[in-house]
């Protein structure tokens, strides 16, 4: 009796201790990261809250402060940048049950937050405006000044087309677009993934279809900094051959810019006035004509991708076009669509099937890509 | 006396009668007939004097360029301008008579056609248009502005033209153009 009773402890001590020793041994390979860095732009101050999973949070503006709770099961290990802002005074760091929550001064109530969420490492954004009337740029000029300014953090949306049902073009020896569009995609996001610090999106990574309105709200969804559509091209005539890239047609946004007239023109009234219900209205005919303030700088990054893949296949006088293309039109930043070669002509057929040209064109849209980037960072 | 009075009075009723069926007969009552005295007035003017033969131009893509090319054919003249325009897409449909390519899968019907007051004319293909296309961002390019180039091109009121397919508006023919908004003509792709 004596001798049992005495046997629990002895079990538990060495139960308690085994649990001790692996949860010890396996913690600091668990633990999740949280990196907060600040950065000041020309208009507004940025927080970054880095980690290496998911992060479920909420953002709150209360007087002259923001409280950023971030729901953790398991603790973060912090790391903090130092910074320095003209609008944020202080950055304070508590931990609850369970969460963690952020605190941002500013010592001034009067301004606005816009958060957002991007991934690829999983990023928790928080824009702090102060005095928010002076933000909405009035021309086009503004917008794209605005546009370039908000590179950082830059983000290039791929998108393949076609993908599931919809097969595209189909060449002589069966080869079908939408399986040429995936492999050159996911080629072109490894390599901007490892020569660049960027975040890299594709529309779709497998054999899926993607509505064309989807894959710009993908773009805009995650704030891109410039939309590649890859396709390949099919023409009545076998002869035809060499890559062509394409921006918007002017044509295709003039009705756009008349609205876009009218809703700057009353856009006071229309603040006013609008319903819950027709906001989502509002916001759809904003993004129908998202591409017509970024015409010029497509045009600019058409004709860096059209340099590269005529020195790849040595074509000359194929130059930069302009066509209405469906999936260009609610892009809300610089965007072209790249006809890669032509899969109705048998020769170029052959060549697109080897991995090695598509790698080679993933390569030359790469490099055009990189000049623009390039020329337009800040 | 009774008698004769009555025959007399029959009579004249009777004469009046006469009168006013005639005077209507004759074309007295001009308001509501007017429509009818029109149309008929046209069929007369068309089967009496057979009108000169019209010269149209369409525009096909050719097998050696990436341009569009012209090609001439006289048709017989149309009263109002969506026959016309009628007339024009069929004989796009029908194909080159001079060698240059079918930008439209052959199976394709029209299936109307009308021009609004601002000049818009909207043309309305079977789905054959869209099932039977040869997919590509150039095929459907050159679909799209032989269609819209030669109905602009010959009846100057139309400054854009809508597709419809199967009667109702589609995104695109294959995953590349919009549809969903009006063409305006293009001629830089037309050879010169």
């Amino acid at each position: 009796m004596y001798k049992f009773r005495r046997g629990i402890p002895k079990w538990t001590a060495v139960f308690s201790a085994l649990f001790l020793f692996l949860s010890i041994s396996s913690a600091p390979q668990n633990q999740s990261i949280l990196i907060i860095s600040e950065q000041d732009y020309e208009k507004y101050s940025r927080v970054t809250i880095q980690s290496d999973r998911p992060l479920s949070s909420s953002v709150e503006k209360s007087d002259a402060f923001v409280f950023v709770k971030i729901r953790a099961n398991s603790p973060f290990r912090i790391q903090r940048e130092s910074f320095r802002s003209r609008f944020i005074k202080s950055l304070g760091w508590s931990q609850g049950s369970g969460s963690y929550t952020l605190t941002i001064n500013t010592e001034n109530e009067n301004f606005s937050i816009d958060s957002f969420k991007i991934q690829n490492p999983p990023r928790l954004i928080i824009d702090i405006y102060p005095n928010r009337g002076q933000i909405p740029p009035t021309s086009e000029t503004d917008r794209i000044r605005t546009s370039s300014q908000t590179l950082d953090p830059e983000c290039i949306v791929i998108d393949p087309g076609h993908g599931g049902l919809e097969i595209g073009a189909r060449g002589k020896f069966g080869t079908l677009e939408k399986d040429l569009t995936l492999a050159i995609g996911m080629k072109l996001a490894e390599i901007a993934r490892q020569t660049r610090a960027s975040n890299v999106v594709l529309t779709r990574d497998g054999d899926v279809d993607v509505s064309l309105e989807d894959r710009s709200a993908i773009a805009n969804n995650n704030k891109a900094t410039v939309f590649i559509s890859i396709h390949v091209n099919g023409s009545y005539r076998k002869g035809a051959a060499g890559p062509e890239t394409y921006f918007l047609s002017k044509d295709a946004t003039d009705e756009e810019a008349r609205r876009l007239a009218f809703l700057e023109n009353n856009s006071e009234t229309l603040e006013n006035n609008i319903q819950a219900e027709d906001e989502d209205l509002i916001k759809m005919i904003l993004w129908d004509m998202a591409q017509t303030a970024y015409l010029k700088q497509s045009s600019q990054l058409a004709e860096d991708i059209q340099d590269e893949l005529n020195l790849l296949w040595g074509t000359r006088n194929r130059g930069i076009k302009q066509a209405p293309f469906k999936v260009l039109t609610g892009v809300a930043c610089p965007a072209v669509l790249v006809e890669v070669a032509f899969l109705s002509n048998p020769q170029e057929e052959r060549k697109l099937l080897t991995e090695e040209y598509q790698r080679k064109i993933a390569q030359a849209i790469y490099q055009g890509l990189a000049k623009f980037l390039r020329d337009n960072s800040r | 006396m009774d008698k004769k009075k009555l025959m007399i009075l029959a009579s004249l009723l009777l004469f009046l009668v006469v009168l006013v069926i005639i005077y209507v007969n004759l074309g007295g009552t001009a308001g509501p007939e007017r429509p009818q005295f029109i149309s008929s007035a046209q069929d007369e003017s068309q089967s009496e004097e057979p009108k000169e033969p019209l010269t149209i131009i369409l525009f096909f893509p050719s097998e050696h360029d990436s341009l569009l090319h012209r090609e001439e054919r006289d048709i017989i003249p149309e009263s109002s301008l969506a026959q016309q325009a009628k007339i024009i897409i069929l004989e796009l449909l029908s194909g080159s008579q001079q060698g240059f390519l079918s930008p439209i899968p052959p199976e394709t019907r029209l299936r109307e056609l009308y021009i609004t007051r601002e000049g818009v004319a909207y043309v309305d293909f079977s789905r054959e248009i869209m099932d039977k296309h040869l997919s590509g961002s150039s095929a459907e390019m050159s679909t799209i502005y032989s269609i819209v180039n030669s109905l602009s091109y010959n009846i100057k009121p139309i400054k854009k033209v809508f597709i419809l397919i199967d009667g109702g508006e589609k995104k695109t023919l294959g995953g590349h153009i919009d549809l969903t908004s009006p063409f305006q003509p293009i001629y830089d792709i037309v050879a010169k």
